[in-house]
């Protein structure tokens, strides 16, 4: 029976309080996006009744473990910009695209910017510097979304230092 | 032959619950606990601990319903109380899961005990005020201990995990919902913790949130393992804290599973004591039953605890479905305060083109083979919406591989060349986000299980009553609010009938899952429709007249119009019956069919829905060379819990006709 296989999961998922808040491990190349979540093959009817038994067969599934890249929020932080920007990145690119969107408001707010519309202008000019192609890594991606948000001072991104 | 093969089974049988058993042991050794960390108490620290315990004894605080809730503790079968919590650190007194005395007056000693060195590394181990704030909180009131007495402590981690959650308000979130991921059949609940950040509208600021869940941590992913693993118990549940753009992102976009999110009532007093007893419960595990205790009753159980006015879990029945525990906080009148609703993709999607012209559709079809297209027929803005529309539905098709993958797949390529497309139109996209579906809301379905009583009679002039049990939870012709409309998952739906001429009890169907997914195909959905069925039925016909096992997969499509109120289906069907005394294939006790099913829904009226179904199978080199039967449904909800049903359905052998009441609850 196929099953679903998680290769890796990681994200800034943290058992809460003792025990096991996660530890930011090596700096990884892979970032900490979705990406990070690998379906091994499609489910199967066995798959189908456990679904159907359990309420929250997805997280468990899904698998996502205590961090284990570079996206751990400072060893059990707040969010930072570049995990943020990692794990958004397929919802970013859409809305960088269009100049505005509820992610790229959020992450000016994170990165203490003055306003969110004028950080979608500022980013969607420069697309192409942070989306040259699909296959830049999320963390490429991240590096230099956070360079175009500190280099253009108009937007006033106070938090990202 | 038959009792070699029973041996045998019932041998791999123990051996599998034995080697569940040693698995699941496995899972418990912790780390360093606290209380073994803990130097002994100084005099002077003894005897002012001693004289808390003794006033605590004199107002009886470990009878009281905060401790209770805090420990989690619960009357047994036998009556005695014993927490349900299962990872010994979060106890400090050895006894303490079944004594909530001993651990209270444990906890006072531990408050006042110094931490003993130990290996830093040890994450397990926090001075006990860190550890467990939200009874140092409660006990400090109650005993007014007094502050200067404690010892030194450093609670850092738990501080931070403090100003981090630091909510102004707290809603428990219901990501609905959608059986094309059969993973998410039931939905799930978890709680969103509303971040304190006045200066920033909310809209720019509800990602940076986090979520609190509670999960299993599964040690297998093979199935069959699983799901009896699942089933006794014997994985670890934790509670987790995720950002809540994670959880965005997994269940509206990946997923596209629509999420509510509902805003319930907690005084400023009561938030610190649910972030604090949250922390608490990061401590230990809780053993994950999916059927009761699991990512629903416990999260209902940590609201619980910070807040004694409200009775959550004595609501949920069994089995707990996640929609169960948003019905159980509007059990509790007042307590939800508002409710949100956060489309997925796919609605949004839908919603996006439902507003196109044809020219548009027919653009939007053009971009997804040729991005680069020209679209000079189009208007500016209806240019911009059809790229963006083009956009969502390369993410949809393509979620799997968007997420999985290293921009190298033909989804990647695509998208990259839509967004290259869009971003040179330096015009923003304006957001048109869909209507609330108020008559979909989660909270009015009906209750989850469903018992159902009827008498009916057949063209032999026969009379029965009919008995149906199904413990969850929906199906096409069910009170469709809060449900999706053409969804049907069932859980151990039962058929009993009583005949009343021959004064016997029959078992006409047992089934352990029954599913239907049925999705419309429109323009840009071409998702098939499914059924998937596997239990056991009563057959009368050439084979035989006996009690067989039963499985069943077929797949086709679905065209619905007018809001999916009126669908018609067409799907294959795969059979496979055995029995020990059917007379099937090459007189084998095993049966094979394939043949086509078809079906008409209509939802006449709000509550009123018709339901025809008809199928016919082939039975290849067996007794009888086909098999059918139709049957039509009239079904009207009454009221949310209750519906009033007539049935016909005719086969080769007869035609019945049943009129039935339905109570859901």
């Amino acid at each position: 029976m196929k099953k679903l296989v998680i290769t890796a999961a990681t994200l800034a998922t943290m058992v809460l309080g003792a025990g096991s808040l996660a530890e930011a491990g090596p700096y990884g190349t892979a970032g900490c996006g979705l990406g990070s979540i690998v379906f091994g093959n499609s489910p199967g009817i066995v798959q189908i009744f456990a679904a159907t038994t359990n309420g929250t067969f997805a997280t468990q599934t899904f698998g996502i473990t205590s961090g284990t890249s570079n996206c751990v929020d400072g060893g059990g932080g707040g969010p930072t910009a570049a995990a943020f920007i990692q794990t958004n990145r397929q919802a970013l690119s859409k809305e960088i695209s269009r100049g505005n969107g509820e992610t790229i408001a959020n992450l000016s707010t994170l990165s203490g910017c003055t306003d969110p519309n004028a950080v979608g202008a500022s980013l969607q000019k420069n697309f192409k510097v942070i989306f040259p192609d699909a296959t830049v890594s999320d963390t490429q991606v991240s590096s230099s979304m956070i360079s175009v948000l500190r280099t253009d001072k108009t937007l006033g991104c106070a938090k990202l230092i | 032959m038959r009792a070699a093969w029973l041996i045998v089974a019932s041998a791999a049988c123990r051996g599998l619950i034995i080697a569940l058993a040693a698995a699941s042991c496995l899972t418990r050794q912790g780390g360093q606990l606290t209380r073994q960390t803990l130097s002994p108490l100084a005099a002077d620290r003894l005897a002012y601990a001693r004289e808390l315990e003794q006033t605590a004894r004199r107002m009886r605080l470990a009878e009281a319903e905060q401790w209770l809730r805090l420990g989690h503790w619960h009357a047994t079968l036998s009556g005695y109380l014993e927490s349900q919590a299962d990872g010994d650190n979060f106890f400090m007194s050895p006894n303490g899961k079944t004594n909530p005395e001993l651990e209270l007056e444990a906890t006072i000693e531990g408050f006042f005990s110094e931490l003993a060195p130990y290996d830093p590394k040890e994450k397990a181990v926090q001075h006990p005020i860190c550890q467990f704030p939200a009874r140092f909180a409660w006990l400090s009131d109650q005993l007014k201990i007094d502050p200067s007495r404690l010892p030194a402590h450093d609670c850092a981690r738990y501080e931070q995990f403090k100003s981090l959650v630091r909510p102004e308000s707290v809603a428990l979130v219901f990501s609905s919902y959608y059986l094309n991921n059969p993973a998410s059949a039931f939905g799930h609940t978890f709680l969103r913790f509303h971040k304190a950040q006045y200066d920033v509208p909310v809209k720019q600021r509800e990602l940076l949130d986090f979520g609190v869940e509670f999960s299993a941590d599964p040690d297998t992913h093979f199935a069959p393992v699983y799901a009896i693993k699942g089933m006794i118990g014997a994985f670890p549940g934790t509670f987790r804290r995720l950002p809540y753009y994670y959880k965005v992102r997994e269940y509206n976009d990946y997923e596209s599973r629509d999420l509510w999110e509902y805003d319930i009532k907690l005084t400023p007093k009561q938030l610190d004591m649910l972030v604090a007893h949250v922390w608490e419960l990061g401590s230990t595990f809780f053993d994950y039953f999916y059927l009761s205790e699991n990512c629903s009753y416990h999260i209902l159980g940590a609201i619980e605890a910070a807040d004694l006015d409200v009775d959550l879990t004595s609501h949920l029945g069994w089995p707990v479905i996640p929609a169960d525990a948003v019905k159980a906080l509007y059990a509790n009148p007042g307590f939800v305060t508002g409710l949100h609703y956060r489309p997925s993709s796919r609605t949004r999607f839908n919603w996006e083109v439902r507003g196109m012209t044809s020219a548009q559709e027919a653009a939007i079809e053009r971009l997804i083979i040729d991005p680069k297209t020209s679209l000079a027929e189009l208007a500016p803005r209806q240019q911009i919406e059809a790229i963006d529309a083009a956009q969502d539905l390369v993410d949809l098709r393509y979620a799997k591989e968007l997420v999985g993958d290293k921009g190298t797949g033909p989804g990647a390529k695509l998208k990259q060349a839509l967004l290259e497309r869009r971003a040179e139109i330096l015009v923003p996209s304006i957001d048109h986000p869909p209507p609330v579906p108020l008559d979909r809301e989660p909270q009015l379905g009906h209750g989850s299980r469903r018992i159902g009583l009827g008498g009916g009679g057949d063209l032999k002039s026969q009379h029965f009553l009919a008995l149906d049990l199904r413990l969850a939870l929906h199906d096409l012709a069910d009170p469709p609010n809060g449900y999706p409309e053409l969804s049907e998952l069932e859980f151990l739906p039962t058929r009993l009938r009583y005949d009343a001429t021959f004064q016997h009890v029959a078992l006409d169907q047992l089934d352990l899952v029954h599913v239907i997914s049925l999705t419309p195909q429109n323009a840009f959905d071409r998702h098939l429709s499914w059924e998937f069925r596997l239990g056991s039925e009563r057959i009368d016909d050439a084979g035989c007249n006996c009690y067989v096992f039963h499985g069943q997969f077929g797949g086709g499509i679905t065209f619905a119009t007018a809001e999916q109120r009126a669908a018609i289906f067409f799907l294959t069907n795969a059979h496979v019956w055995s029995g020990m005394h059917l007379d099937g294939l090459f007189h084998a006790p095993i049966r094979l069919g394939i043949g086509p099913e078809g079906g008409v829904r209509l939802r006449i009226a709000p509550n009123f829905i018709a339901l025809v179904i008809g199928e016919w199978d082939w039975l290849p080199a067996q007794t009888g060379f086909a098999a059918w039967n139709a049957t039509a449904t009239l079904r009207w909800a009454v009221a949310h819990w209750l519906a009033l049903d007539a049935t016909a359905q005719y086969d080769e052998r007869t035609g019945t006709g049943v009129v039935s009441t339905y109570l859901y609850f």
